[in-house]
């Protein structure tokens, strides 16, 4: 009897197993790169593909159209021969026209289903898609994550790359007071992919741009550690190898002010015409100060706060005028950033 | 036999499911500011109701609530337990529901949603049919299992906060009291502390054991609920539905063999889920056992899970079952705050008694 | 009392090992009766003689001779015959019409004491149990030194007659425990015991589980150890292993022998095995679970490496996962049937060819073939070959579970072993209990 029980327990199970289309690994598609743009109300998607071939890996990069985006995924599933699973797309590219118009819709729908991940990467491309997506075939080898590498952060990412996840982007477009930069690319000349710098997006549009110099300062800004990053000067050139920041913050009236200390630890790596220590230092300090200054004015006209200034006064605004944090307070900030630079060592020679 | 460990565990398991799935998001969907408050006062009205509870079943040694009430008077019987009855019934379906609805969302898209209920509450009805001492040690084996990883995934879940987003502290107006979902809310503490008077004559547990556990518990209330209001801040917190999944999901490990760590969590608090339905199938088995004695526990056990079954199966939406949760109010307040106040006076009452007596 | 013999040649004499042989003990006459094949005759007749020579009587008469050969006594044929098939030797006096009981010789039928086959031990005592029950026993005495281990002798059997054994000890051992195994010995003494298949029936315990019920040692330190942990040891007659009973979940993972190094070395090898046991259970259904269900669980890298060992491969995860597993099992199979020097064979064929073959034919993709290597080798991590039997069945339930529900499927497997393992309970004490001193409030 028990052994009836459980042959028959058992010929269930096999006959269920069958029942819904769980489909191998082998026989999906593993996009690891989306392009997304939009002509005249519709989606073009690009997906660049790996293709596991016998001992290598292809890439391919396979368009599709579409009124939604996941009807043109699925106008592309329909033409491969095996099925699209967004599920492990890492890297979200964006044309930079369609970024100028507005990305909620979009980054709300990544939010929403389960398929592209939360944690996926969204980056800015500052040419044509078609272009784009045909150089970078060209150009990449037999790895199918190139692109992703580029921005991992124990492979090729840089410090003055700014991070940004799809759910960054996400929480910018409801956060009262946060905004983020997006990292912009275009295709290299002799590399795969070329970074120009930062975009920055206020509540899903972007309005402005920084630069790699100035995004390293936001990342600095961010606390996110910038170490490794090589900074030039006249005299000299120094690896960052720590950074840290104090801020304080104190509403003067209705004046948010802001005072905010950024250390960094630096080695010299080279210098010219024996400059002295204090020599760099000032350098190193008056230069960084000045180059914020100048991205903050930019920011701050564009009304987006990537810096996340708004989050320093959180406890000092009430909450229902917090939500006016972008128009009313946000232009009035008055931030006053000083760089402290310590010179770690020298390296194995004096400074004369 | 003193088996406090089992009974804790099991205690503070069963609500670890509901803590992280659905506590985060009612708190978090009842007031913009000041969540601590909301929680503070859930938690007080929990351990004062625990309190009375475990008090007045001191009262009653090695006997459960079904014959405390029974010995009252038939009134008293039908008073308190055919709400409790439907009250258990109702969340039994909610919660097989609700928990099959998330992972066909979290990681499950192809598989049928009455394939994942028929496996939950299978293996439920399996671990009910043992016996309840033998629910007390699957809840240890699988905490031994499980409990690491639910603690790991916790800690890691810090990665993006940003404790700034703590402010504004106060919400002067108490205003969430009176929505919705802070109603549901309670639903994390209702279900679980009732076994505590069902399992009187199987297992001796020590009171003062469970009152840590509650205090124990208060940190992940806590977690569940700051974490994703610290990662995204409350107007963007508000949106979603699952505000810790989707934390877990933003999580980024560069060292770890797998990517989504959202699904370990998750999987680890349904099979807790599980252990939450098993139980309450028992407690159902028990009371209809004592109505109707000459039928086995064990066909109880099969008949509820099988109309329990049969129930998830007419839900056909999630506005289905937050309506559901709403009807359900009224009855979880009932049996929140009713059972135990009633199980203590009665306690009083037998005190006084058997003083009366004496003297 | 002729009748008597006539009726023993009767029912024995048609056994060509029985014998009748006619005997001077001094001055009286004698039979002896016996089987030749579990007596050496030479020797008990040659110590039979040199008793009597010693004998110095303080009365001369028959009686006192016959106390100094053996036990006087009145007995029927059943009784007789019981003697005999024990090995005893019965001695008739022929004027006297008496029988008398003796101790013969026994021929030598066992083996002689050698180190243990089926386990290994690494520093410790090597000796290991016999198919000799009293040999088996001393041993145990001769491991264990105390008078409060008691020993309970019962003859279970109508037809075949098995002798068994209860051991514990009484300072430790629950005495409620051990009344039930006795009063369960007692009450089913007429059921035959041949196999442990046998005895499960004949304690009352569930033939249908898939946990064994006893867990069986050859090493009287492992024995010696449980004793003192308050369980009960069975032993039978030529069954070379001691049972000790109740099985627990513990004992998976811990050898008596483990405690012979330090401490922390200790938790170290049996946190090994834990985590032995767990890979058995979940590589293979982790494997099914990521490659047919939830590939979105495995970072890109894996994923492609994963897809691309598995391009070509023409059936889904589940039955590729199923095919090797079994194929694997056939393998262990064939190297327990097979005799110790051909052993090795099987092993290469079935490991390196097959294995290579199989990846170079495209049956199954290489990530595949390492995590049943990993598997086979985890599951050997488990003390005593009778739980990695039983891990070995449990992780095909995980398997299907996972082909069908991915990673849920898994975990729900987990969660039904656990279920299936917390219900077992031998004699009233939970598979799970961790240790029995403590009655039955473990907390495993």
């Amino acid at each position: 009897m028990r052994a009836l029980k459980l042959l028959a327990a058992a010929m269930m199970v096999i006959t269920l197993s069958g029942c819904w289309d769980n489909i191998d690994i082998n026989h999906r598609v593993l996009p690891v790169v989306m392009g997304v743009s939009k002509h005249d109300g519709e989606y073009l998607i690009y997906l660049q593909i790996p293709e596991p071939m016998q001992n290598t890996t292809q890439i391919k990069i396979v368009k599709g159209k579409g009124s939604t985006i996941n009807h043109a995924v699925d106008d592309i599933s329909a033409n491969l021969e095996d099925r699209v699973d967004l599920l492990h797309v890492k890297v979200i590219v964006l044309d930079k026209k369609y970024a100028e118009a507005g990305l909620e819709d979009t980054i709300s729908d990544f939010m929403r289903g389960r398929d592209v991940s939360p944690k996926t990467l969204v980056t800015i491309c500052d040419e044509d898609m078609d272009h784009f997506f045909s150089l970078v075939k060209k150009k990449m080898g037999p790895k199918g994550t190139t692109l992703y590498d580029f921005f991992e952060k124990n492979a090729g990412w840089n410090p003055q790359i700014a991070l940004t996840r799809v759910w960054e982007v996400y929480r910018s477009i409801h956060s009262y007071t946060r905004d983020v930069a997006v990292p912009i690319i275009r295709s290299g000349d002799t590399t795969v992919v070329q970074h120009i710098g930062s975009a920055v997006i206020r509540k899903g549009k972007m309005v402005s741009q920084i630069n790699s110099e100035e995004t390293l300062l936001f990342n600095a800004f961010q606390r996110e550690s910038t170490q490794g990053k090589i900074e030039v000067m006249h005299h000299a050139s120094v690896l960052v190898i720590g950074n840290s920041l104090e801020v304080h913050s104190q509403m003067d009236g209705q004046t948010p002010i802001l005072r905010c200390k950024l250390k960094l630890k630096v080695v010299i790596l080279e210098t010219k015409e024996h400059p002295t220590s204090d020599m760099i230092m000032k350098e190193l300090n008056e230069g960084l100060t000045h180059q914020f200054n100048h991205m903050f004015a930019r920011l701050q006209g564009s009304g987006a706060d990537i810096l996340g200034t708004g989050q320093y006064f959180r406890s000092k605004i009430p909450r229902s005028e917090l939500k006016d944090w972008r128009t009313a307070f946000y232009p009035k900030l008055k931030l006053d950033l000083q760089v402290q630079t310590i010179i770690e060592n020298t390296g194995f020679l004096e400074l004369s | 036999m003193d088996k406090s460990l089992h009974v804790v565990l099991m205690y503070g398991l069963t609500q670890l499911g509901f803590i992280f799935f659905f506590y985060s998001g009612d708190i978090i969907s009842s007031t913009t500011e000041g969540h601590w408050l909301a929680i503070v006062i859930g938690l007080v009205l929990n351990l004062v109701m625990v309190w009375l509870y475990m008090k007045g079943l001191g009262y009653f040694p090695k006997q459960d609530i079904i014959s405390i009430y029974s010995a009252v008077g038939k009134w008293a019987a039908v008073l308190f337990l055919l709400p409790l009855v439907f009250f258990l019934f109702i969340t039994n379906i909610i919660t097989i529901r609700a928990f099959s609805e998330v992972i066909t969302l979290v990681f499950l898209a192809n598989t049928p949603l009455w394939a994942i209920m028929a496996l939950i509450i299978t293996l439920s009805g399996y671990i009910a049919l043992n016996g309840v001492e033998s629910i007390f040690r699957t809840g240890v084996l699988l905490a031994i299992l499980f409990l690491p990883v639910i603690l790991f995934t916790i800690c890691i879940s810090f990665q993006n906060v940003d404790f700034r987003y703590f402010f504004p502290v106060m919400d002067e107006k108490f205003s969430f009291l009176a929505r919705p979902p802070y109603w549901h809310s309670f639903a994390a503490f209702a279900g679980s502390f009732l076994f505590l008077g069902f399992i009187q004559p199987y297992v001796a547990y020590r009171p003062k054991y469970v009152l840590m556990t509650v205090a124990a518990l208060v940190p992940f209330y806590f977690i569940a609920v700051y974490v994703p209001l610290f990662t995204f801040g409350q107007a963007t917190a508000s949106t979603f539905k699952f505000p810790f999944i989707v934390l877990m999901s933003t999580i980024h490990i560069n060292w770890l063999m797998f990517d989504r760590i959202t699904m370990f969590l998750l999987l680890c608090l349904v099979t807790f889920t599980m252990l939450f339905i098993s139980m309450v199938l028992w407690k159902l088995s028990q009371v209809l056992h004592r109505c109707l004695p000459k039928v086995k526990p064990s066909y109880f056990v099969i008949a509820i899970a099988a109309a329990n079954f049969i129930g998830c199966l007419f839900i056909t939406n999630w506005d289905e079952i937050q309506s559901l949760v709403m009807w359900n109010t009224m009855l979880r307040f009932f049996v929140m705050v009713g059972i135990p106040c009633s199980i203590w006076l009665l306690g009083i009452r037998a005190k006084r008694m058997i003083k009366d007596e004496g003297a | 009392m002729d009748s008597f013999i006539q009726e023993i040649r009767d029912s024995l004499g048609d056994n060509d090992d029985f014998f009748f042989q006619q005997e001077k003990i001094g001055r009286a006459s004698v039979i002896l009766m016996g089987f030749i094949s579990l007596i050496d005759l030479t020797r008990t007749k040659e110590a039979l003689h040199a008793n009597m020579d010693n004998w110095k009587p303080d009365r001369d008469d028959a009686s006192s001779m016959m106390e100094a050969i053996g036990e006087v006594r009145e007995m029927d044929l059943s009784e007789a015959i019981t003697m005999f098939m024990d090995g005893k030797l019965i001695v008739f006096f022929e004027s006297e019409r008496i029988l008398v009981l003796a101790e013969a010789y026994p021929s030598l039928l066992n083996r002689a004491v050698e180190s243990p086959t089926n386990e290994n031990v690494l520093q410790g005592a090597i000796s290991s149990f016999i198919e000799d029950i009293d040999t088996n026993i001393g041993m145990v005495r001769k491991q264990i030194v105390s008078r409060h281990v008691k020993v309970r002798s019962f003859l279970a059997g109508s037809l075949c007659h098995k002798k068994l054994s209860l051991v514990y000890d009484e300072s430790h051992a629950d005495s409620k425990l051990v009344a039930k195994v006795i009063k369960q010995i007692e009450s089913s003494s007429d059921k035959e015991i041949n196999n442990l298949q046998n005895l499960t029936k004949a304690l009352g315990l569930s033939a249908w589980s898939s946990v064994p019920k006893f867990n069986t040692t050859e090493l009287p330190e492992e024995v010696a150890g449980a004793l003192i942990k308050g369980r009960v040891i069975l032993f039978i007659d030529r069954m070379p292993f001691g049972l000790i009973l109740p099985n627990l979940i513990w004992d998976m993972f811990s050898l008596e022998n483990d405690r012979n190094y330090p401490l922390p070395l200790m938790i170290v090898i049996r946190l090994l095995r834990v985590v032995g046991v767990l890979t058995t259970l979940i590589a293979p259904g982790l494997y099914v679970a990521l490659v047919a269900v939830n590939p979105e669980v495995l970072r890109i890298e894996l994923a492609l490496t994963i897809a691309q060992s598995r391009e070509g491969v023409p059936y889904p995860a589940i039955v590729e996962m199923i095919f090797m597993l079994i194929i694997l099992e056939l393998i262990i199979e064939a190297s327990t049937r097979l005799p110790k020097s051909i052993g090795p064979t099987i092993t290469m064929v079935g490991g390196i060819i097959l294995g290579q073959a199989v990846v170079t034919a495209k049956l199954v993709s290489n990530l595949l073939i390492i995590i049943l290597a990993a598997t086979t080798i985890s599951n050997s991590t488990v003390v005593g070959f009778q739980n990695s039997l039983a891990i070995r069945l449990f992780k095909y339930v995980i398997v299907i579970m996972s082909a069908m529900y991915g990673v849920l499927g898994l975990l729900a497997g987990l969660v039904l072993i656990c279920a299936y393992l917390s219900s077992l309970s031998t004699f009233g004490i939970s598979y799970l209990n961790i240790s029995m001193n403590k009655g039955e409030s473990g907390n495993g």
